[in-house]
């Protein structure tokens, strides 16, 4: 097992994009920690490469070197399928625009998590989660039926109910008026309270003010660890061979 | 758990677009909708030809004058059969029995009953040639052909026609205004298409043709050959030819038939010179079934090639279909590979819907085809199709069929779906 206790940290990821003739640094040498029950902001202006840094958080994406380790596991270096494992596990995905299924009602979008781990009680669980949510009467509805903050709420259900390592939220407030997004954002801090580790990506200060610890990438670079609570521990590098592969 | 989900879900997804599932459906209802109808008519059609041919006996060779024509103008059936023709045909050595036949539409009347109906006058070799058992009474004796006795046996349809529930044996009717007792009533063997067996009279040819029709020549002579004979080749004529069809004028030979065969002896008997065509036509009836049932096969094959199109293009459908509903569902697709999705899940997401729509399409077909086949009939055009035989393994495979279709042509959309990139796929809008 690894020597780091971090629950996911990342050392020196570069990610390289060609672009005709540039190529493109979208990520240049980030490292980061981040421990279990943090809630951290991942903030930075468009086009700073905090896109390509929560892609890469969450296993939408590999760096092109550097190394990433998730809850003990090195997921940098996986295949699709393992990815997609480890997203379906270890991490929850809370969108901008809610991405909930059109056409299945609020259990069913989040259960649907459930039903890829081919996990039994699934509709018992995800009633667990929307009653966490405070949607336990709006299991029946469909997205279309239900307010923006409900489907947010819904969408942040479907996020807790793999009880993932991390809940990775894109702009969670993005789509919605202030007060809706305020508590949207109360609801990530007593989720967090209860001992979820959350990293809001966004642009938005005020957002990011309410986490505890903000993360400032510039240019692919982080710019600023803003310590709100405690200074992050900068992990010594490892030697891939230390990393033991678990999945598939 | 997952794949009744996917199914529901994929049920959904085609009822979200009813009009435009359907469409894409369409070409799969028409193509097994056509398989169902061609399949449950041919069936049909070849159950009766089957039948027809154990009722015909299969030893049968009939001989008609052939149409008069000149310089390729028809000018009526010759007059040239008569009863020493049968009689001379009977002493060649492969013939079994000969009847020779005249007939005529009669008025039939018993009290206050009439009926219109056709006549045989025949001998009483007939119903053994014809296969038309006596169910009550007796048929005629050799003695009463001798005698041109007024006896007649009647189809079970006439009798009823004049009878009524009565039992007509040994009653008196007047046919053409001229007594015939009653000896016996035939069996009934149904409809044939072209005629009705159970509907019509039969008495002896001698009284036929001296007494009711005042005739010297005959409408045909029936001949069984022995077991194993070769019929076509003892016709003396090509058989299966366009030549020897109703109507058709006397066949031209190059090489003119030996006179052990029915056409050469005719020829010998009628005095034809080389150069002249057949006044005769001689009809196998094993191979005028046989032509319809060819008839029938052409008929399937062509159905089934408009299916196997139809099929096909039924197919493009449903990939064209999925290929929109793929590139519709691109945020879709993102977020499920998002929270967990393997491209093998989004694979088996999308061709569970194609599967769905062509299995859908392959139920609704059969409907349509069972729909088509019943109807066919009641259609006026084809009211001589035989009736419709449904069978149920011909619906099983042909929804298998649907449905491999579906698959075929489901499998590049879904594997398009599943291997887009979920960064990608959630960002497009």
């Amino acid at each position: 097992m690894l020597q780091n206790s971090s629950l996911l940290w990342a050392t020196d990821l570069v990610k390289t994009y060609v672009m005709g003739e540039n190529v493109v640094r979208a990520l240049d040498g980030v490292s980061l920690s981040i421990e279990e029950g943090e809630m951290v902001a991942i903030r930075g202006p468009s086009g700073s490469g905090k896109s390509t840094l929560m892609n890469v958080l969450g296993c939408l994406d590999r760096p092109t070197t550097g190394q990433y380790v998730l809850a003990g596991e090195d997921v940098g270096r996986m295949n699709d399928n393992q990815q997609a494992y480890v997203r379906n596990r270890r991490i929850g995905f809370v969108f901008q625009t809610f991405n909930l299924l059109p056409r299945m009602n609020a259990v069913e979008n989040v259960e649907l998590p459930l039903l890829y781990a081919g996990q039994r009680n699934a509709k018992r669980h995800a009633m667990e989660a929307l009653v966490q949510v405070g949607l336990g009467d709006r299991s029946d509805h469909l997205p279309n039926q239900l307010s923006g903050g409900q489907k947010q709420r819904v969408a942040i259900a479907r996020a807790i109910v793999t009880d993932p390592a991390i809940v990775l939220a894109d702009e969670p407030t993005g789509a919605l008026d202030t007060r809706t997004g305020n508590d949207i954002l109360s609801l990530f801090k007593s989720l967090n309270k209860q001992g979820r580790t959350i990293i809001i990506v966004t642009h938005d200060l005020k957002v990011a003010e309410h986490c505890q610890r903000e993360i400032y990438i510039r240019d692919g670079k982080i710019a600023l660890s803003d310590d709100h609570v405690a200074v992050p521990r900068l992990p010594p590098p490892l030697p891939n061979r230390q990393v033991t592969k678990t999945h598939e | 758990m997952l794949f009744w989900i996917t199914i529901k879900s994929a049920m959904k997804s085609l009822w979200a677009n009813k009009l435009r599932s359907l469409l894409a459906m369409l070409g799969i209802i028409i193509g097994v909708g056509a398989v169902i109808a061609m399949l449950a008519l041919g069936a049909g059609t070849q159950a009766k030809v089957i039948a027809d041919l154990d009722a015909m006996g299969t030893n049968l060779l009939m001989v008609r004058p052939a149409q008069r024509s000149s310089q390729g103008v028809m000018q009526g059936t010759q007059q040239n059969l008569v009863v020493e023709d049968a009689l001379a045909l009977v002493e060649l050595p492969w013939v079994d029995m000969v009847t020779p036949v005249v007939g005529g539409n009669v008025q039939a009347k018993y009290m206050n009953h009439n009926t219109y109906t056709n006549l045989q006058g025949t001998s009483s070799l007939y119903f053994t040639i014809r296969n038309f058992p006596i169910e009550k009474g007796r048929g005629f004796t050799e003695e009463e052909e001798e005698r041109w006795s007024r006896v007649a046996v009647l189809g079970p349809t006439t009798a009823t026609d004049l009878f009524g529930p009565n039992n007509p044996l040994g009653e008196t009717i007047k046919i053409n205004g001229f007594n015939y007792k009653i000896i016996g009533i035939m069996k009934a063997k149904g409809d044939q298409g072209w005629y009705n067996p159970d509907d019509q009279i039969i008495i002896p040819y001698t009284t036929a043709m001296k007494r009711l029709f005042g005739l010297t020549n005959l409408r045909e002579i029936d001949i069984v050959a022995n077991e194993g004979v070769d019929l076509s080749a003892m016709s003396g004529q090509p058989q299966g030819s366009m030549g020897n069809q109703a109507g058709a004028s006397g066949y031209y030979h190059d090489v003119p038939p030996g006179e052990d065969t029915v056409a050469g002896l005719m020829r010998k008997r009628h005095r034809q010179q080389a150069s002249d065509p057949d006044d005769v036509r001689v009809m196998n009836q094993a191979d005028l079934l046989a032509r319809r049932s060819q008839w029938v096969t052409n008929f399937r094959i062509l159905l089934g090639s408009i299916a196997a199109i139809s099929l096909l293009v039924g197919g493009i459908g449903i990939m064209n279909i999925m290929l929109v509903t793929v590139t519709e569902r691109t945020r879709e697709i993102g977020t499920r590979k998002a929270i967990g999705a393997k491209g093998r899940d989004i694979l088996l997401q999308f061709l569970v819907e194609a599967l769905v729509m062509s299995g859908l399409g392959g139920a609704l077909g059969v409907l349509f085809g069972v729909v088509m086949a019943l109807g066919i009939p009641w259609v006026p055009w084809f009211s001589d199709f035989a009736p419709p035989l449904l069978q149920a393994w011909v619906m099983v495979m042909a929804v298998s069929v649907a449905c491999g279709v579906g698959i075929f042509f489901g499998l590049y959309p879904a594997y398009r779906a599943s291997r887009l990139d979920p960064i990608e796929a959630l960002r497009y809008e």
